[in-house]
């Protein structure tokens, strides 16, 4: 299904607009389930802003993520992937975890910066851009990662940060005895406070960049299209993309 | 004067054109600036550091920087800024940039933007401007931090042929290794394949192509045009093409002379890989497929049928 977005006045419009897990994040519930399935990790996800991410939480649960938080507060509104990090890291600390897993990038923002940057201010490992895990024992794991000239094969100290990629694996479909289990189960709701921080402390306040307003690309339109003998048609464009265009 | 620090983009011991590209852009919106060159033995780039625009170069050379490994780049990178005292860091579009940027902003407490296509001085501040949704839209961000690290769209910029840089060398200290994710080994993409990201031709096939044999007449095309071979996404979900050949929003973002898309629909994702090429040149059966729309020039034809006449007709061309 095709996705419109209108912009008007600097904004997109949202009426209308529904809203689903990102693609990447998806991948990463499935590679946390793996792990589940295959090593026995203990599972939680956790989702930031947003307003009502029930729907969303509640399909984790039905692929079989064991818990679940959702934090949410208005001082979050115009939070940047620093601030988001900097949440992240209050509910790293306040836990006690091995391993976070993030998708490499918001299908929205395409900024692909937040699970980078939390790995900062942690001081932990991290490795973005992950096509695949091998779990090795207890602390460490054998990851893949498409870099530039090819695979890069890391090897990983737990605890760590990862990012990945959506070819790392195909999120399964979320079974109906799934979907009826995840209604019953409970997602941890908290703001700032109740998560033992504050707007201050976190920098809401002062995002490092901001949107200051939305344009439409400009739309590339297209030129020519030709139909007919195969032939004839083919040899003309042939002609046109060495002499007009000059691109052969 | 604002100081640009420009991450020069190294790729098998060669410098790649968005080095020159990020300086000319620098010079042109006023800035003073530096390059910064990580790696190992790559003291023979030197002349082509030089020859980029940069009035000041970083050199990190050092054989544990022979294969890529985020934390040590990221420190190389964070050094040249710090003794630069650099305003703003930019990176060309690459893997290895997205992984380091993102560090290099949180230690120098700079705000991070990815895959700008502009940068502008607005009344005091830096603003950007940035694809975003699918490159569905465009965002202008404001930047409220005295540093910005960024990285560039693929041919955003364009390089200034008559830019020359002046000789100063830096040489930054080799930085401690990542103890904790080592890069254990590089499982390299076939030595002769052309890199989808810097050929100046890209063929790239779709599910149009079918099978096997219509992957095969795509490939010949392209090796026949001295191009990039790619595909969609469908193609490479169906097996018959590797993940790093995908051009689109979840693979690679090309922007070539020219992009042959053969047999391929022109679904949303697939654009954001490739509508910054300079000219498209659209093959399908389907008239109303939405690659027309984009595409400069269009020919509504099964692709067994037109690639031969295709190849036989570039063939005649070029002789």
């Amino acid at each position: 299904m095709e996705l419109n977005i209108h912009v008007k006045d600097g904004a997109i419009v949202e009426d209308g607009l529904q809203y689903v897990i990102n693609a990447w994040d998806e991948n990463g519930v499935e590679t946390a389930v793996q792990l589940k399935e295959d090593s026995g990790a203990e599972t939680t996800l956790v989702s930031i802003g947003g307003g009502d991410n029930t729907d969303v939480i509640r399909r984790c649960y039905a692929m079989g993520i064991e818990s679940g938080m959702h934090i949410d507060d208005p001082a979050l509104e115009k939070a940047d992937a620093f601030i988001y990090a900097r949440v992240l890291q209050k509910v790293f600390e306040a836990g006690d975890y091995d391993l976070v897993i993030t998708g490499k990038q918001a299908q929205d923002t395409d900024n692909g910066q937040t699970g980078i940057i939390l790995a900062e201010y942690l001081g932990l490992p991290c490795v973005s851009n992950v096509i695949g895990i091998e779990v090795l024992d207890d602390k460490h794991l054998k990851v893949s990662r498409s870099g530039d000239a090819g695979t890069e094969i890391v090897a990983l100290e737990l605890p760590a940060v990862v990012t990945v990629d959506v070819s790392i694996n195909e999120p399964r479909l979320p079974q109906m005895r799934g979907l009826m289990m995840a209604k019953k189960k409970a997602i941890e709701k908290m703001d700032l406070t109740a998560l033992g921080t504050s707007a201050d402390e976190i920098g809401c306040a002062a995002p490092k960049s901001e949107i200051v307003a939305f344009m439409a690309t400009e739309k590339r339109s297209g030129g020519r299209k030709f139909e007919g003998d195969a032939a004839e048609i083919t040899a003309r464009v042939v002609d046109l993309l060495a002499n007009e265009a000059k691109v052969l | 004067m604002a100081k640009v620090l420009v991450v020069a983009e190294i790729k098998q011991g060669v410098l790649k054109g968005s080095t020159a590209e990020l300086l000319s852009k620098a010079k042109a919106i006023g800035a003073q600036t530096a390059v910064v060159a990580i790696g190992s033995d790559i003291e023979s780039l030197l002349p082509d550091l030089v020859g980029a625009g940069a009035d000041q170069q970083y050199i990190a050379d050092d054989a544990r920087l022979a294969l890529f490994s985020a934390g040590p780049f990221a420190a190389c990178v964070v050094d040249a800024a710090r003794q630069f005292d650099a305003d703003q860091v930019w990176f060309g579009f690459s893997e290895s940039s997205k992984a380091v940027a993102p560090r290099v902003a949180a230690q120098l407490d700079a705000a991070c933007a990815t895959e700008i296509t502009d940068v502008m001085f607005e009344q005091g501040h830096i603003e950007v401007i940035r694809p975003a949704i699918t490159n569905k839209v465009l965002q202008r961000v404001r930047i409220n931090t005295e540093r910005m690290v960024a990285v560039v769209r693929a041919g955003a910029f364009a390089a200034d042929p008559e830019l020359a840089g002046s000789e100063n060398v830096v040489r930054l200290a080799p930085p401690p290794a990542d103890l904790k994710a080592v890069i254990k080994e590089l499982v390299s993409e076939a030595g002769s394949e052309i890199d989808l990201a810097d050929a100046d031709i890209v063929v790239s096939v779709g599910r149009g192509a079918r099978n096997q044999d219509g992957v095969e007449l795509v490939k010949a095309l392209a090796e026949e045009l001295n191009a990039g071979f790619g595909a969609s996404r469908a193609m490479v979900d169906a097996g018959f093409m590797a993940h790093n050949k995908q051009v689109g929003q979840t693979g690679k973002i090309v922007a070539p002379t020219l992009y042959m898309a053969i047999g391929i629909s022109g679904a949303i994702q697939h654009l954001a890989g490739m509508n910054g090429s300079k000219v498209i040149l659209a093959v399908n059966k389907d008239p109303e497929a939405p690659i027309f729309n984009v595409a400069d020039y269009g020919i509504v034809g099964d692709l067994f049928e037109v690639v031969p006449i295709l190849r036989q007709e570039i063939k005649k061309i070029r002789s």
